[in-house]
């Protein structure tokens, strides 16, 4: 009776991998291959999970000494593995080890998404918070001065032409000039001097410590609104 | 990002200069000769303050920042053989808030770093001499320093 039930139990457990269920020795054999085909198996889920591993000290870590140092507490963590699976009856632990090791892996692959998907999340809060602080600081910039000097008041020019403020500053103080940006400097310059009740022959204009000729516009200097210009009278 | 960091406040350190600086003072990053801009070399210009042995003369002054600024402060040189108490044979000016251990903060701006200089012009610190020459005379003939000091001025005219 109970090597009739061993068998029967024997029967059903090998019943859907092999036709030899009448012969004995044949059974015994194919006992002996199950073993090392599971173990084939459980040697194949440990290598993809040193394969993972590296993957991930790589993008996390980006340094050989760290990712080493992990492959060996892989292969520790191997050597437990075998150690696990060796005392307990063959045909169920190999089974629930590799349902362990596959939930590992997705487990992990699950983490790594999730990472990923915080760190992009974390990028684009970045971007927003650097377009919001560009936005702010355009709108500062943009504030148009209350006082300036329109050198041109013509509706019908000012559609066509880009205009640019620009400051004079002076050693006792600054005035703004509002120009097109291709127009010549002469125009200012006079219109500064006519301000201030001084000759425009005695003075000399300057932008970045270089004279600005009369001839030329803020578009050639590059001006930008408000940009400053200084004024330096001439020794005689 | 120490690098980005250095370069963007650098760019705000230009924009605002351009927009508001003392009168007579010139403070402009590097052009190359491709035409791009070097950020972290400026070339300065330092007006000597009115009323002063220094007053008509415009003192090229070239400032030198590394990529860790503003957690460091740049290298400020005058030209070689500058005559200065307090400043270097090479050029480089000694002054305190230019001192990474002493009076540096990474608040001081450029404006300020060039304003700071000019008082230095004007008002040596005889107590931490950078070069003989100034120091000796300094001490020891008033009067020849300060012809020296308006001879270096007339060296270095203004553009008018």
């Amino acid at each position: 009776m109970a090597a009739g039930a061993e068998a029967e139990a024997d029967e059903e457990e090998l019943e859907p991998l092999f036709d030899y269920s009448r012969v004995q020795p044949t059974m015994a054999f194919s006992f002996d291959d199950t073993d090392i085909e599971k173990s084939d198996i459980f040697v194949h889920c440990n290598k993809r999970r040193k394969v993972a591993d590296g993957d991930g000290d790589a993008n996390a870590d980006e340094k050989g000494d760290k990712g080493e140092q992990k492959a060996a507490k892989a292969a520790a963590v191997v050597d437990l593995g075998e150690e696990d699976w060796l005392p307990p009856p063959p045909p169920p632990k190999p089974k629930s080890t590799v349902t362990d090791e596959s939930e590992q892996s997705s487990v992990l692959k699950e983490l790594r998404l999730q990472k990923q998907a915080m760190a992009k999340f974390a990028e684009s809060a970045d971007d927003f918070l650097e377009k919001l602080a560009q936005t702010a600081r355009q709108k500062v910039e943009a504030r148009i001065p209350t006082e300036h000097i329109d050198l041109d008041k013509s509706p019908e020019r000012h559609e066509a032409r880009e205009k640019v403020v620009v400051t004079v500053q002076d050693k006792a103080g600054h005035h703004q000039f509002r120009l097109y940006k291709d127009e010549k400097f002469g125009k200012l310059f006079r219109a500064y001097a006519k301000k201030v009740n001084l000759s425009v022959a005695d003075l000399t204009f300057a932008f970045d410590g270089d004279k600005v000729d009369a001839e030329s516009t803020p578009e050639d200097l590059g001006l930008e609104d408000e940009d400053m210009v200084e004024v330096l009278h001439k020794t005689r | 990002m120490s690098g980005g960091i250095a370069r963007g406040r650098l760019a705000e350190e230009r924009k605002a200069w351009r927009k508001n600086h003392p009168h007579g003072f010139v403070a402009k990053p590097e052009t190359l000769a491709d035409g791009t801009v070097n950020l972290m070399i400026w070339h300065c210009t330092i007006p000597g303050k009115q009323g002063t042995d220094w007053e008509g003369g415009y003192f090229p002054l070239t400032l030198h920042f590394s990529e860790d600024y503003p957690s460091k402060p740049p290298k400020c040189k005058f030209p070689q053989g500058f005559f200065h108490p307090n400043v270097y044979p090479s050029g480089t000016v000694c002054l305190s808030i230019l001192n990474e251990d002493s009076g540096w903060r990474p608040a001081i701006t450029v404006k300020q770093i060039l304003v700071g200089i000019q008082d230095l012009l004007d008002q040596p610190n005889p107590a931490d001499p950078a070069q003989t020459d100034g120091y000796h005379l300094f001490i020891q003939d008033p009067t020849e320093y300060k012809r020296r000091v308006r001879l270096q001025a007339k060296q270095y005219p203004p553009i008018v």
